[in-house]
C-alpha cells in the first residue's frame, strides 16, 4: 500500500530523483564516525525548535507570570519536566555539539579552499546560537537569569562608542524589566529562528555544492567514496539516538534548578553562568581596572574575527596535521587555556576544602541551623540576608566573624540575624568555614 | 529511462565502498528503528503535554455560601459568594452565585445559576412562582422541573450540606444543551 502511494506521488512529484540527490551524495574516503557532529548539531537544533514551540504553549513573557509559568510547566503539565528538561539540556548539548563539530573541521583543515564560505557561515551560526543562549537564559526570570543577563548587558555596554546604544537597545527600558523580557522573548522565539533557518540552509547548500572534504590523508581518500546513505545516515542516526537518550536521562534525573523568582532589588545575588561560559567568567576576574576592556570585548572580538577569517589567515591549502604546526598549535593553546580556566572556575565554585575537619563541621552547622533559609551560598538558599558565596572576599577579618557569630548585633547594628546558641568550638568551626567562602581558592 | 531504484542493492549506483545486500538492509533497519524510537519518544510526551490541561480537572471543594437561618422558607434566594479559582498558573478570586431554596428548617436545595438550555442566567418570578430564563424563554418550577420552553433537562442541583447552621455547596458547572447532566 505504502509503495503504491509512493509510486503514485513519484509519478507526479518525481520523488525518486530527489531521494537520489539527497541520499547519494558521495563521501570521499567513505562514511566515518568523525562526520557525525554536524548532524548531531542539526538534530539538537531541531529538538530545540520542537521543544521550544511546545514551551510557548504555556510560557508567558512577562515579569508577572514568566516564573510562575515555568514552575507550572515543570510541576503541573504532563511531561512538562520532559519538554523543559530537553530544552534546557539541549541548549547545553547544542553548544557542545557545535564545539566538537568546529574542532573536527579545524583539526581536519576542512575550512580550507574551496570550503571557506561553509566555515564562515558556520561561525555566524555559532554566534546566532550564542544569541539564543543569551536571550533564552533570561526567560525563566529567576535570580540567576536576571543577574546573569544584567552582567551580559553591562558587558555590551562596556564597548566604546556603540556600547551605550547597544546596552539601551538590549535592555529596552531604563532598567532590566518587562521591556527587556518581552524583547528577549521575541528575539529568542521569532527573530533568531528566522535568521538561523536561512543560515542553516545556506550552510547545507554550500556543503552540497562543494561536497564534503573527506580525509586529509590521501591514502584514505584514494580508497574511493561511498554514498551518504545508508552507512553515514546509520552512523548519524546512532549518534542522534545516543544524544536523545542522554537528554532524556538528564531531564528525568536532574531537576533543573530554578533559583528564586527574580528580585531586582536584591544586589547581593551572585549569578553563575552556564558551564560553557565559565572559562570566560573566570577570565574576567583577572583583568582589573584599565585592563578590564581586554577581557570584556577586545579578546572576544579578536577571537571571533579571527575565527571568522580563519580560512584567509591560514591560507596554505595543506590539510595534513603534521604540516600545520602553527595553526594547530594556536588551537591547542586556546583549548588548553579554556580548560585550565574552566577547571579553576569549577574548583572555585564547587570544591569544598576537605582537609580541615573544622571547616567540614562548620559546613554541617550551616545545614543544621538552616542558615540557607536566609542566606544564599553558591546559588543555594534564599536571598533574604546577604549572599555568602564570596563573603570572605568582603570580610576576611577572622575576629569580626567570631564576634558576629556570638552576637550579630555587636558588630553589625541593626542586623536581624538571630543570636544562635553556639558554643566556642562551633563559633570557631563556622568562622573557619565562612573564611573558605572566597573566590580563587 | 527511469532512475535507478535506491532500495535495490543490485541496481545501486553508490560509491565504491557503499554497502550492498544484507549489510545494506542492516543499516536501513537500524536507521528506521532509531527514527521510530525518537519519533514516538517525542510524539507521545508532546501530545500529552499539549492536551494536559484538558484532562487535569480541578477537584471541587465545599464552599460556605451563607447561614441557613438567613434563608426564607419556601422562596428561592440568590447567594453570592467568592471562591478561589485556579486558572493555570494564576489564582483568581471569582464571585459565584447559586440559587438556594429552603423547603423547611434543614432541608435546602441548591441550584446552579446557569440555565441548562444554553447557559444564560435565569431569574425567579415571585408572581408566577417560576424560574424564567430571559434568553430563550425556558421556564422551571420550584423543584427545577421544566414547565416550558426549549430546556432539555431540569435545573442542575448542586450537592449541598449544612454544617453548624452554615450552608455549604460543592460548586460544579455542567454542559448546557444536553438532555443529560454532564459535568465540565
Amino acid at each position: 500500500m505504502a509503495s503504491r502511494i509512493y509510486t503514485w506521488l513519484d509519478s507526479r512529484l518525481r520523488l525518486k530523483s530527489l531521494e537520489k540527490t539527497l541520499l547519494d551524495e558521495p563521501i570521499p574516503g567513505g562514511a566515518s564516525w568523525n562526520y557525525v557532529f554536524g548532524s548531531a548539531t542539526l538534530f539538537l537544533f531541531v529538538l530545540q525548535a520542537i521543544t521550544g514551540i511546545f514551551l510557548a504553549v504555556y510560557y508567558v513573557p512577562s515579569p508577572d507570570h514568566a516564573y510562575d509559568t515555568v514552575q507550572y510547566i515543570q510541576h503541573e503539565v504532563w511531561f512538562g519536566w520532559f519538554v523543559r528538561g530537553l530544552h534546557h539540556w539541549g541548549a547545553s548539548g547544542v553548544m557542545l555539539a557545535i564545539g566538537l563539530h568546529m574542532l573536527q573541521v579545524f583539526f581536519d583543515g576542512a575550512y580550507k579552499p574551496p570550503r571557506e564560505m561553509m566555515w564562515m557561515v558556520g561561525v555566524v551560526l555559532f554566534l546566532i546560537m550564542m544569541g539564543f543562549g543569551f536571550t533564552g537564559y533570561l526567560l525563566p526570570w529567576d535570580q540567576n537569569a536576571y543577574w546573569a543577563t544584567q552582567v551580559g548587558i553591562n558587558m555590551a555596554g562596556a564597548v566604546p562608542l556603540v556600547g551605550d546604544f547597544v546596552l539601551h537597545v538590549l535592555r529596552g527600558g531604563e532598567t532590566l524589566g518587562a521591556l527587556t523580557l518581552s524583547r528577549f522573548f521575541a528575539i529568542h522565539v521569532l527573530m533568531l529562528p528566522a535568521i538561523i533557518v536561512i543560515g542553516i540552509a545556506l550552510h547545507l547548500f554550500i556543503l552540497r555544492r562543494v561536497g564534503p572534504a573527506g580525509p586529509w590523508d590521501e591514502e584514505r581518500a584514494k580508497q574511493g567514496s561511498e554514498t551518504f546513505y545508508p552507512r553515514q545516515v546509520y552512523m548519524d542516526a546512532v549518534v542522534m539516538l545516543g544524544v536523545f537518550v542522554a537528554l532524556v536521562i538528564l531531564a528525568a534525573t536532574i531537576e533543573f534548578p530554578l533559583a528564586d523568582k527574580a528580585d531586582p532589588s536584591d544586589n547581593s545575588f551572585v549569578p553563575v553562568p552556564e558551564w560553557y561560559f565559565l572559562f570566560y567568567y573566570q577570565l574576567l576576574k583577572y583583568f582589573h581596572g584599565p585592563f578590564a576592556p581586554l577581557a570584556i570585548w577586545i579578546f572576544p572580538s579578536i577571537f571571533f574575527l579571527g575565527l571568522f577569517l580563519l580560512p584567509f589567515i591560514d591560507r596554505h591549502p595543506e590539510r595534513r596535521v603534521s604540516r600545520r604546526p602553527v595553526t594547530l598549535g594556536a588551537g591547542f593553546v586556546f583549548l588548553l587555556g579554556m580548560f585550565v580556566l574552566l577547571g579553576i572556575s569549577l574548583n572555585d565554585l564547587y570544591a569544598v576544602p576537605k582537609t580541615d575537619p573544622s571547616v567540614i563541621r562548620g559546613q554541617e552547622l550551616v545545614a543544621q541551623h538552616s542558615c540557607k533559609t536566609c542566606h544564599r551560598i553558591h546559588g543555594e538558599g534564599a536571598a533574604i540576608a546577604p549572599d555568602l558565596s564570596f563573603v570572605a572576599d568582603r570580610r576576611p577579618d577572622r575576629e569580626w566573624h567570631l564576634r558576629h557569630f556570638r552576637d550579630p548585633k555587636s558588630v553589625s547594628p541593626g542586623s536581624f540575624m538571630p543570636k544562635f546558641p553556639l558554643d566556642d568550638q562551633e563559633v570557631t568551626d563556622l568562622t573557619n568555614y565562612i573564611l573558605t567562602l572566597k573566590s580563587g581558592t | 529511462m527511469s532512475d535507478p531504484d535506491l532500495h535495490s542493492p543490485n541496481k545501486s549506483s553508490g560509491g565504491f565502498s557503499t554497502p550492498v545486500g544484507t549489510r545494506r538492509s542492516f543499516f536501513q533497519w537500524v536507521t528506521g528503528g532509531i527514527a521510530a524510537i525518537i519519533g514516538l519518544g517525542m510524539a507521545f510526551p508532546l501530545a500529552a503535554y499539549f492536551v494536559s490541561p484538558a484532562f487535569n480537572r480541578r477537584k471541587p471543594s465545599w464552599v460556605p455560601v451563607g447561614k441557613v437561618d438567613d434563608l426564607p422558607v419556601g422562596s428561592p434566594k440568590v447567594l453570592d459568594y467568592s471562591m478561589k479559582v485556579k486558572d493555570g498558573w494564576m489564582e483568581t478570586k471569582a464571585v459565584k452565585a447559586v440559587w438556594a431554596i429552603r423547603h423547611s428548617d434543614n432541608d435546602v436545595t441548591v441550584f446552579s445559576p446557569i440555565c441548562p438550555h444554553l447557559g444564560c442566567g435565569f431569574r425567579w418570578n415571585q408572581q408566577d412562582a417560576q424560574f424564567q430564563c430571559p434568553c430563550h424563554g425556558s421556564v422551571y418550577d420550584l423543584s427545577g422541573k421544566v414547565l416550558g420552553g426549549p430546556a432539555p433537562r431540569p435545573l442542575d442541583a448542586l450537592p449541598s450540606k449544612i454544617e453548624n447552621g452554615e450552608l455549604q455547596v460543592l460548586y460544579k458547572e455542567f454542559q448546557s444543551g444536553l438532555s443529560i447532566q454532564k459535568e465540565l
